[in-house]
């Protein structure tokens, strides 16, 4: 089952009234539920409840006629909504108010299935207040206010049954297919910046930034997901944090990928930076394309923003990131060149001591010539006077050097 | 005085090329690394003069290896094949500079067409040239395109050692431009050198020596 430790449940007494009246309802019809369900591969992590709707809406092909010939797929993956984020909290919790007395009689009037869609967003920001206020003042929001119905609302970006967690840039170019191309128009390393900063992180012009250190296996090519029954990786970051103030330093960072590496012949697992939001919640705020950060400096640049402040994670089996902070130091510091491999922002995150290697370099580069004059002053100042001493021994005409 | 022709005119155009290079692109790597302390132009446009600049200059390179590799000019970067004789007479030519050279006494070094270079000199101009130079351009490629070069970055210990690298020599040539256009004063004349690269292609020798070292 998967663990719902980072979900917020909504269950009310309508989802119990509910719940009671479609067992109730579902005995009488249980027979030829069976049979209809015999096609389907069973959700087994399933309520019983979320199992009696799937009865139905777990059938491909059932639909509703809309008006004007178009048609509603009523038909949802039940597997997908099992493996989703919300699979814990069932059925009831975003389709609340369903009477199986009423429910197949079709009196519900949807226009079309956008309409349906734009309805449900209500429904989303029971949950997810926080999200929905940040996208009010997004373009999206704007454009859907506008009259624009093609623009997204939450279902188009996350789904609306398979939702599970996955970066911007897989929910953004599902629609933005040019994005690639028309930052490869400026932008150098544009295929880089893409995969390594949140779309939001530029996007979301408002929101603030950190980054986010992953752990990734260098040798399987994929993030290093939490395994049950090993040791979590919250303790042993935890213990890795020897002065246990709650960040980790180069060297506990150092210690911490030792310990997580240490069964391995080979360190394959290192980390790998991205630039994302501090609050997910903030990356609804996207602004118009005008707004969009394009200032390089906002990141590279010697004490940017985004690298104040920085996390080590790892996926866990929900596919969520577990975190644990670590000090900003750790971008630039030697000790962590060979877990922190990846990560690097030109003048952002460098490292002081090729600094002081720099002001030496100068300095030298004034002295030799500096020194070589006086140098050439002192020694021939020293020859004249030389010279002039053996003259004055012995005067006998001769020239001078 | 003998005039001995020692840079012949592409020498004077691909060190013309590589002198403009090479402090344009230290300017402009450290306008890149040091947005924030200096101003001079914006990052993006620092970026861009450095990418274009860096592959004129890789050009360049390649131009004066083909010279070098193609004619029998090279043997003026290795005139001496033994390293123990090599060696003895860098710390000469060091003695000299160090000291000698207050004293009025004659350089240990006489130019001529195929040995123009001391052998301090061509020592160092081998390490900047075969493998100063080709790492700072390799490393500089492989940062112009991270994702695309990716197998390659990954194979050298990742973005930030390749970018070490980049750094380091870069801190080296900082170095290397005051002391080589410093080291160009300490001909006969401050001048002689400077216009002998930039101008005329001839250096100035004296008679005595001309006579017994001068080539064909």
């Amino acid at each position: 089952m998967p663990s719902p430790h980072s979900m917020k449940p909504m269950v009310t007494a309508a989802f119990h009234r509910d719940l009671v009246i479609a067992v109730l309802t579902g005995l009488l019809l249980i027979f030829p539920a069976k049979f209809m369900a015999a096609d389907i591969a069973p959700a087994d992590k399933l309520s019983d409840g979320d199992k009696l709707c799937l009865g139905c809406h777990g059938v491909d092909g059932l639909k509703k006629e809309l008006a004007g010939g178009k048609v509603l797929s009523l038909h949802v993956p039940g597997d997908d909504f099992a493996k989703s984020v919300h699979g814990p909290i069932g059925c009831a919790s975003c389709h609340a108010g369903v009477d199986l007395n009423t429910h197949s009689q079709k009196t519900k009037t949807i226009a079309n299935s956008r309409e349906y869609a734009i309805s449900m967003v209500k429904v989303c920001s029971g949950c997810h207040a926080d999200a929905l206020k940040h996208s009010e003042t997004s373009i999206h929001a704007k454009m859907l206010a506008g009259g624009n119905q093609s623009a997204p609302v939450c279902t188009d970006c996350h789904g609306s049954h398979a939702v599970t967690p996955k970066t911007a840039y897989d929910t953004c170019v599902g629609c933005h297919l040019a994005a690639m191309e028309g930052h490869q128009k400026w932008l150098p390393n544009a295929g880089l910046h893409l995969e390594v900063v949140s779309c939001a992180a530029c996007h979301a012009p408002a929101a603030k930034r950190m980054v986010d250190l992953r752990l990734y296996d260098g040798a399987a090519k994929k993030w290093v997901t939490e395994q049950a029954g090993g040791p979590g990786f919250e303790k042993m970051a935890a213990v890795a944090d020897a002065d246990k103030n709650g960040l980790l330093d180069a060297m506990e960072l150092r210690k911490l990928m030792a310990q997580i590496n240490r069964d391995e012949a080979v360190q394959a697992k290192n980390l790998r930076g991205r630039i994302e939001l501090r609050t997910e919640a903030e990356a609804h705020q996207l602004s118009d394309k005008s707004k969009a950060i394009k200032d390089c400096a906002t990141c590279h640049q010697q004490g940017a923003e985004p690298f104040q402040n920085v996390t080590v994670s790892l996926i866990n089996a929900d596919g969520k990131p577990v975190r644990y902070k670590a000090q900003k130091e750790v971008l630039g510091s030697v000790l962590s060149v060979d877990s922190l491999r990846e990560f690097y922002a030109v003048g952002g995150t460098r490292n002081a001591l090729l600094d002081i290697l720099l002001i030496l370099a100068l300095v030298a580069g004034v002295s030799v010539p500096i020194g070589h004059q006086i140098l050439k002053r002192i020694v021939k100042s020293q020859l004249e006077r030389d010279a002039q001493q053996a003259g004055t021994a012995k005067p006998s005409g001769r020239d001078q050097a | 005085m003998q005039k001995i022709y020692v840079h012949p005119l592409p020498v004077r155009v691909w060190h013309l090329i590589n002198a403009a290079g090479f402090v344009l692109m230290l300017l402009t790597g450290t306008q890149i690394r040091y947005i924030g302390l200096v101003d001079l132009l914006s990052f993006r446009a620092a970026v861009n003069m450095h990418n274009w600049i860096g592959f004129v200059l890789i050009g360049n390179y390649f131009i004066w290896l083909l010279f070098y590799l193609f004619t029998d000019k090279i043997r003026v970067y290795h005139p001496e094949l033994s390293p123990t004789k090599h060696f003895q007479a860098s710390f000469r030519q060091l003695q000299y500079y160090g000291y000698g050279i207050f004293k009025g006494s004659p350089n240990p070094h006489q130019v001529s067409a195929y040995d123009k270079f001391n052998p301090m000199q061509s020592m160092m101009y081998q390490v900047v040239m075969f493998l100063l130079v080709p790492l700072l351009a390799v490393t500089g490629v492989l940062l112009w395109d991270v994702q695309g070069f990716y197998g390659a970055v990954d194979f050298f210990g990742g973005v930030r050692v390749v970018d070490t690298v980049h750094v380091l020599i870069y801190i080296f040539f900082v170095f290397f431009i005051f002391f080589h256009v410093y080291m160009g004063s300490l001909g006969h004349t401050p001048t002689a050198h400077y216009k002998a690269m930039f101008v005329t292609g001839y250096e100035e020798v004296e008679d005595e020596y001309a006579g017994a070292t001068k080539q064909k």
